[in-house]
């Protein structure tokens, strides 16, 4: 079995002259981010069970109505700091995304959001049963008198309509309903409804009351939170967007499936893209210029150009044929874990999939290496799919890297990042072919997200650390 | 851009009128389900009335010995109790004593700082008052959902109750 068996035509390199670069220097990220981060959300949670705990709130576990007053403000403090976890996870803030990835903080969001919500339900039942049982009112007279007579509780109710309506809209089978743009609008009440929730906490809330010191602390950990997402959401990227225009300059076809989109500016001095990061694109090109896309970069920047190349797999990105040459961009990021800043090992395997191919080829093109360090393989369906193939021919053979191709349909029913032809192989037996000693190497892997599943199995399998497979997902 | 237009304005009326509703202002917001008075609206029974009716609201801070207020027969005397300090503010009870009985009791300060516990103490108080005037010391139920206040009244009670050498 020689690589030969797999490796398909490619297509006729058009004439297209190559980006010339300048190399920039690498951005390593610290491995304590991630610690630092996470003992952060630890830290907060550790603090509202430390307030209920010196609330007493033990010690009020005795009797029916103290056990579900009790019980009902710890699940409503742990709701409220996991919201409040959940506005920083969406931020945007730089040391978070670089330590987890936008995908990962993602789906980290989607969790702590159901678990944030089941515990606002349970402090919702736990205290209107609770204060029903110590009062003569009975249950109805409870709610009532919950509603409209105490500090900000009408505020609650309505921040609880809120969240509501964002957290029906998130389950998988309601959003696939929705256009994303009209779950995205919905999901933005999730601001409004941790805000409007905060009032009762502080005005109501036992904990809160008792020590002018705790209340003092939340509100400025809410108002920490709303800082971030004003400086890190809005803020960052306005700046960056507009102290220098940054104008399409060149738009060109890559095959039928793609297009390579350039942009230029002074401002882009300024941003601290490294190779392999993605972008949030607005093109003020007409309507639609609202939705934001994300696209990879997929040339080493140089400090005066960005250039994307992106497939054509739904509107907005067909729309990149039509653009015009100085149009107005807006950028968010630069975003992505797919970077030189992440290699710690001095072989590196490239493997991409398609359009996922794009932020390997500015990998392959920015990372420091010596001839035989680094591997490229590249895989698609068919020849169209090839994307920047010669490019990456032509920077493997200036560097001495290695480019493999592997093109075929994937054979049905089965799980795997193969083409039926090497169907007689399991995956890992086909990557040690390719790579005998990709235990040793750092694996970039993108692509479709099951094709990814599938190479990052057969990397583990043959040996490969988890912690040395850098994989970016764009649809979570 | 008809829907969004509507969102919003529907958002921004919903949020004008919930912010124009006096809970949604302060933290002092809410009138409180019933008022904590002076005068015992439980049921102290007999000379109720005449011994504990200027309560209202006068606070003797510290420890005060058995004040010779409204003495209206010649031995009905009050005696107030030390004011207890509670995780949610201070209990003072006042025992009106005739004839070596208590014949009344109630509070001259109870926590009623926010709508909690005022709502708490509306009928907190008035059961511990009937529970001091049946039981006749200071060994005396707590009341559910109350214990904090009750703890503060027990004590403040049983100042009162050891000043009047009963």
């Amino acid at each position: 079995m020689t690589t030969a068996d797999l490796a398909g035509r490619m297509p006729a390199p058009p004439a297209s002259p190559q980006v010339a670069t300048v190399p920039r220097s690498v951005r390593r990220v610290p491995t304590w981010w991630r610690d630092a981060s996470a003992a952060l959300l630890w830290a907060v949670l550790l603090y509202v069970t430390a307030l209920w705990v010196g609330g007493g709130g033990l010690g009020d576990l005795g009797s029916v109505a103290g056990l579900l007053t009790s019980t009902g403000r710890l699940t409503g403090l742990i709701a409220s700091a996991l919201l409040l976890v959940q506005v920083l996870l969406m931020a945007r803030v730089p040391w978070f995304e670089q330590a987890w990835g936008q995908d990962g903080l993602a789906r980290l969001h989607r969790t702590v959001g159901f678990t944030s919500f089941t515990l606002m339900v349970g402090h919702i039942v736990l205290i209107t049963l609770g204060y029903a049982a110590a009062s003569p009112a009975g249950l109805w007279g409870t709610v009532v008198d919950l509603v409209v007579s105490y500090p900000g509780m009408l505020l609650a109710v309505a921040g609880t309509a809120a969240l509501v309506m964002v957290v029906v809209t998130s389950v998988k089978k309601a959003r696939a309903r929705l256009r994303y743009e009209s779950w995205h609008l919905i999901h933005l009440y999730a601001y409004l409804g941790a805000g409007l929730a905060l009032p009762h906490q502080l005005w109501t809330g036992q904990e809160f009351l008792s020590s002018p010191f705790a209340t003092v602390f939340w509100w400025g950990v809410y108002a920490v939170a709303a800082g971030a997402v004003l400086v890190f959401r809005v803020g960052v990227p306005l700046w960056r967007s507009l102290r220098a225009p940054i104008v399409v300059s060149d738009v060109r076809p890559e095959g039928s499936d793609a297009t390579t989109v350039t942009v230029s500016g002074a401002g882009l001095a300024h941003l601290p893209a490294q190779a392999g990061q993605f972008f949030i694109w607005r093109f003020l090109s007409g309507s639609g210029w609202t939705r934001g896309h994300p696209y990879s970069v997929s040339a080493a920047p140089d400090g005066r150009t960005l250039r994307l190349t992106a497939a054509h797999l739904g509107d907005g990105s067909a729309a990149l044929t039509r653009l015009r040459p100085g149009t107005r961009v807006l950028v968010e990021g630069p975003f992505g874990r797919l970077h030189p800043g992440l290699r710690s090992r001095r072989r590196v395997l490239l493997m991409g999939a398609g359009i996922g191919i794009a932020p390997l080829r500015a990998l392959l093109e920015a990372l420091p290496q010596q001839p035989g360090d680094v591997t490229v393989v590249q895989r698609a369906g068919s020849p169209s799919g090839l994307v920047l193939a010669h490019e990456i021919r032509d920077l493997a053979a200036a560097r001495g890297a290695r480019h493999v191709v592997v093109e075929g349909h994937r054979a049905p029913g089965r799980d795997s990042w193969l083409p039926a032809q090497a169907a007689h192989l399991t995956d890992a037996q086909a990557l040690l072919e390719l790579v005998p000693d990709v235990r040793d190497h750092d694996v970039f892997l993108c692509g479709a997200p099951d094709w990814m599943d599938a190479a990052r199995a057969a990397a583990l399998e043959c040996g490969v650390p988890a912690d040395h497979i850098h994989l970016e997902r764009f649809a979570y | 851009m008809r829907r969004i237009t509507l969102w919003v304005l529907g958002t921004i009326t919903t949020l004008v009128l919930l912010f124009s509703y006096n809970t949604s202002t302060s933290s002092a917001g809410g009138a409180p389900s019933s008022v904590i008075s002076g005068t015992a609206s439980g049921t102290s029974d007999s000379s109720g009335a005449s011994g504990s009716s200027n309560s209202d609201g006068s606070s003797s801070s510290s420890s005060s010995s058995s004040s010779s207020s409204a003495a209206k027969t010649s031995a009905a005397k009050t005696y107030d109790g030390d004011s207890v300090m509670t995780q949610w503010g201070v209990v003072q009870v006042r025992i009106t004593v005739k004839d070596g009985r208590i014949t009344a009791a109630d509070v001259l300060q109870v926590p009623s700082e926010n709508h909690r516990d005022q709502e708490i103490n509306s009928y907190a108080v008035p059961v511990l008052n009937s529970e001091v005037t049946n039981a006749q010391n200071a060994n005396i139920d707590m009341v559910s959902g109350a214990t904090v206040t009750s703890d503060g009244y027990i004590r403040s009670l049983q100042s009162a109750i050891d000043q009047a050498g009963l």
